[in-house]
């Protein structure tokens, strides 16, 4: 099938080709957004609606790397769908609010978001993101001895809560 | 400056937008995410947020119009409108929709319902402006380059 041969030939250049999923209920950011994510290269697929991300979520765990979900939508809490994808998929999920209250943030990282970035988000931070699904690749694999700590982003103090430091170059 | 003499007049005018106040460089970002593979993407999200945050305008007419109040609807509806009018770069009914929050936080109801009233006016005469930029830009044609504000 065509789209497995284009998956399987950028995954080689990851982070190009990254397979994001983006949720957002409103239309304006959720473009915005899109755009974003396909100018940084990621492959990306939308959906306005949070029962929608975890039906497809459901269906095949593997067709994400990544999900950037907004905090506020109607049908689905954006904590509650957090909570779920890190209990039944163990993907990294980034939340976009454009409230950047400092309880809002905690309780998203304390629900097991890698990052809680602001609206409108810029294409800088964007370009980072990838570093959270390497990350926590290397912490599943639990192979502190053979890990090449040298060559993968450093993730900083408080890496084991899973609060990660992003590095900006 | 480009030779142009409507290409001219539209940088005139955008630079307008951004010295008056009326955009912020969010505004920049949408223009600098447009190119050959997206070539009308600053008009499309424009025209898409005015389509869409018309329902917001809506249920925030509606809800201020109920009595009593209620603050914490409003505050939410806001939170939304807020956050679409920052992703256009939509500087002053950004700083509107800010205070209507203030003012929905300490339960001010006359304090909401002016604000609102600003808001809407903002909100329309952006949408006014930014028509006819739109609408020049498609007269002037396509710009061979890219001119990034100061």
């Amino acid at each position: 099938m065509i789209v497995e041969r284009i998956v399987s030939e950028t995954k080689d250049q990851f982070p190009i080709g990254m397979r994001v999923l983006a949720v957002d209920d409103d239309p304006t950011c959720l473009l915005l957004l899109e755009t974003l994510l396909r100018r940084c290269q990621y492959h990306v697929t939308t959906t306005s609606l949070a029962v929608t991300a975890l039906k497809m979520l459901r269906e095949n765990k593997n067709r994400f790397d990544l999900v950037i979900s907004d905090v506020h939508m109607p049908d689905m809490d954006g904590f509650k769908l957090l909570e779920l994808v890190g209990l039944e998929m163990d993907l990294p999920v980034i939340m976009l609010s454009a409230n950047g209250d400092t309880k809002l943030v905690m309780k998203g990282i304390t629900h097991g978001a890698c990052d809680y970035l602001l609206k409108p988000v810029r294409i800088e931070e964007l370009k980072n993101i990838w570093q959270h699904v390497v990350r926590r690749k290397k912490f599943d694999r639990k192979d502190q001895n053979n890990s090449d700590s040298q060559n993968k982003p450093h993730a900083g103090s408080g890496e084991a809560a899973g609060i990660g430091m992003l590095i900006t170059v | 400056m480009d030779r142009n003499p409507l290409r001219r007049q539209l940088q005139i005018m955008r630079k307008s937008f951004f010295d008056q106040g009326y955009l912020d460089e969010q505004f920049v970002q949408l223009e600098e995410l447009q190119d050959e593979a997206n070539p009308n993407f600053v008009e499309e999200v424009v025209t898409l947020y005015y389509r869409d945050s018309a329902r917001l305008i809506l249920s925030i007419e509606q809800a201020l119009e109920r009595k009593p109040f209620d603050f914490n609807k409003l505050d939410a509806h806001m939170h939304q409108f807020k956050g679409s009018s920052s992703s256009i770069g939509a500087k002053k009914v950004k700083a509107e929709s800010t205070q209507f929050r203030e003012y929905c936080k300490s339960r001010n109801r006359e304090g909401c319902t002016r604000c609102f009233q600003q808001l809407k006016k903002e909100y329309a005469t952006l949408r006014k402006k930014l028509e006819a930029y739109f609408q020049l830009a498609r007269q002037a044609g396509p710009m061979e380059t890219a001119c990034r504000p100061k």
